[in-house]
């Protein structure tokens, strides 16, 4: 292999990874940003998404037609989490929503074993999707590359949705000024419910992407949680804008740690983490807000 | 009865509000009629803010009743409080930043059939800079401007009550006497009601007719006319900074 068909490899490779990366990121941030609630079992809702788009291509939906169906089913498991576990302890320090979404990460993957048991799983593609495409002498992965439009599509819905709709001017001013929010007649509670649907939604998007790319088992959640962490820990917690730096940021580096020293590809990503988390503590931009 | 109880829209009852453990208003009393201007005057920490706060349920208080239009609103939540008709502007003008001028007007907008209702044209028309600022951050606005915003917000709900922390507070003289304060007696002119919070007794002399001076703990020491007031320099010596 010619040294720019590497090249291009590698950048496709992690923008991949930094898009799916980004979508879970976005979603958990969003959710952190008007609720003030560190949803651990985000990474399960993502899980959920995969399992739930395998079901629905399994039973004969068409692959794309289960990428808009499976998010919203994670949607409304999302409303049901909000409306028992969240709800209920809104006004309590934010110990009680890590402890309660800690405990509903575990029962989700006891779920989804009880359901899909342990043994992985992969989303039958269509046939055009399992080709590769000659880019620049490399033969890239066209389902990789419909990946990566499908992130695309999704964040430029997103940045729609928050910069342009009246619902999304909403929640980005209630994640800055709630009170203002309400004392211009708006519940509250409908932008809580909403801003966790909307992060479900996203984790859901990352759910079905991701089935193609890795394999489809109980505990796919955990690690892209953790990793999803990362980004907005980097980026600055609450920011999108930072999200979006870190999100592409660690997918480079780590498609360039897995390309050259493999085995200690999520050594280098966190010791970058610590890097920058020891200049700048309040990670890339700054604890900051939607725009 | 019924048609005397109609005419007062805000009515406060032996009001007791608390931040934690810290008994803030210690029993309050007063009311605001329709097509009035009323103030609250006194001096900083007396609980002038904790008094709205508490009407609006964002700071709901313990005891005692708050009647809106007639109706218990004591502890509704906020956005319910608000659709009787009120419009809140905050002493920190709370304009939403990375918001434009424009949408910040439109997320209030709550349109009215009536022929004098509140729109973003008629509030542009008041404040022709904001129009010339439509696409800006507003929160990179001047305070002067901002503050013209904050107003213009609580108008496009088209509300009945306007409660007012400070609208002079941090602005110039000349904006306080020449924009200020004619859009506050625009407002009463054409059938809104103003519940005014001031430190500045000139402006609130000006706009509005009843003064309730509020003591420390929230309580009302004294009730006076602007006639009264004016007349006697010393009430306002007395119960605020001069
Ligand atoms: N969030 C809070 N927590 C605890 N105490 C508070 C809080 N907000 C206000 N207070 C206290 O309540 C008292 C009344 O405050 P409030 O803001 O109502 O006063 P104010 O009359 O509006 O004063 P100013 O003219 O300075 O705005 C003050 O002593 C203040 O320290
Ligand atoms: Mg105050």
């Amino acid at each position: 292999m010619s040294f720019t068909a590497i090249a291009v490899d590698i950048i496709l490779n992690s923008l991949v990874l930094g898009g799916v990366l980004l979508i879970v990121a976005i979603g958990l941030n969003i959710i952190y940003g008007l609720s003030r609630v560190m949803n651990l079992a985000h990474g399960s809702l993502y899980a959920l998404g995969a399992y739930a788009g395998f079901t629905l291509v399994a039973s004969g939906l068409n692959y794309f037609a289960a990428l808009l169906v499976a998010p919203l089913l994670i949607a409304v498991v999302g409303l049901i989490i909000e409306r028992v576990i969240i709800v209920p302890v809104r006004k309590r320090s934010i110990v009680y929503t890590l402890i309660l979404t800690y405990g509903l990460m575990f029962f989700l993957d006891g779920l989804i074993k009880y359901f899909w048991g342990n043994e992985p799983r992969f989303i039958e593609l269509p046939q055009f999707m399992r080709q590769t495409l000659p880019i620049a002498g490399t033969h890239y992965p066209v389902f990789r590359l419909v990946t990566l439009l499908t992130t695309a599509v999704a964040m430029i819905g997103l940045m729609l949705f928050l910069g342009k709709t009246k619902l999304g001017i909403i929640l980005r001013a209630a994640s800055s000024i709630p009170e203002m929010v309400s004392c211009m007649g708006i519940n509250m509670t409908f932008v809580h419910a909403g801003a966790f649907a909307l992060g479900c939604v996203l984790a859901g998007i990352a759910g079905v992407i991701s089935g193609p790319l890795y394999t489809i088992d109980p505990i796919m959640g955990h690690e892209m949680l953790i990793s999803s962490f990362v980004v907005i820990v980097i980026g600055g917690l609450g920011s999108l804008r930072g999200a979006v730096l870190a999100a592409f940021l660690i997918g480079l580096v780590q498609t360039l740690a897995e390309f050259f020293v493999t085995d200690l590809a999520m050594v280098i990503v966190y010791m970058m983490m610590a890097l920058i988390l020891a200049f700048m503590p309040r990670g890339l931009l700054g604890e900051g807000r939607f725009e | 009865m019924a048609e005397h109880e109609a005419e007062k829209i805000l009515q406060i009852e032996d009001l007791h509000t608390y931040y934690g453990r810290s008994h803030i208003i210690q029993g309050l009393s007063m009311d605001v009629n329709r097509l009035e201007a009323v103030s609250i005057l006194g001096r900083n920490g007396v609980g002038k803010t904790t008094t709205l706060r508490s009407i609006l349920g964002l700071t709901p208080p313990r005891k005692g009743k708050i009647r809106i239009n007639g109706e218990d609103t004591t502890r509704w939540p906020p956005h319910k409080v608000v659709r009787k008709g009120i419009g809140y502007v905050p002493a920190e003008r709370h304009i939403f930043p990375g918001i434009s001028v424009e949408e910040n007007l439109k997320l209030a907008a709550k349109p009215s059939g009536e022929e004098e209702a509140w729109s973003m044209e008629k509030v542009y028309s008041h404040f022709p800079v904001l129009k010339t600022r439509n696409r800006q951050d507003g929160s990179t606005l001047s305070g002067g401007e901002q503050q013209m915003l904050a107003i213009g917000r609580a108008l496009m709900g088209n509300p009945v009550i306007m409660l007012l922390d400070e609208p002079s507070q941090g602005l110039a003289p000349l904006l306080v006497y020449e924009v200020i304060q004619p859009i506050l007696l625009f407002c009463l002119q054409s059938g809104l009601t103003l519940l005014l919070v001031e430190q500045n007794h000139r402006m609130a002399l000006k706009v509005a007719s009843r003064h309730y001076l509020m003591g420390i703990k929230g309580k009302v020491a004294q009730t006076a006319t602007s006639d009264q007031l004016m007349a006697d320099q010393d009430i306002i010596k007395q119960h605020l900074a001069v």
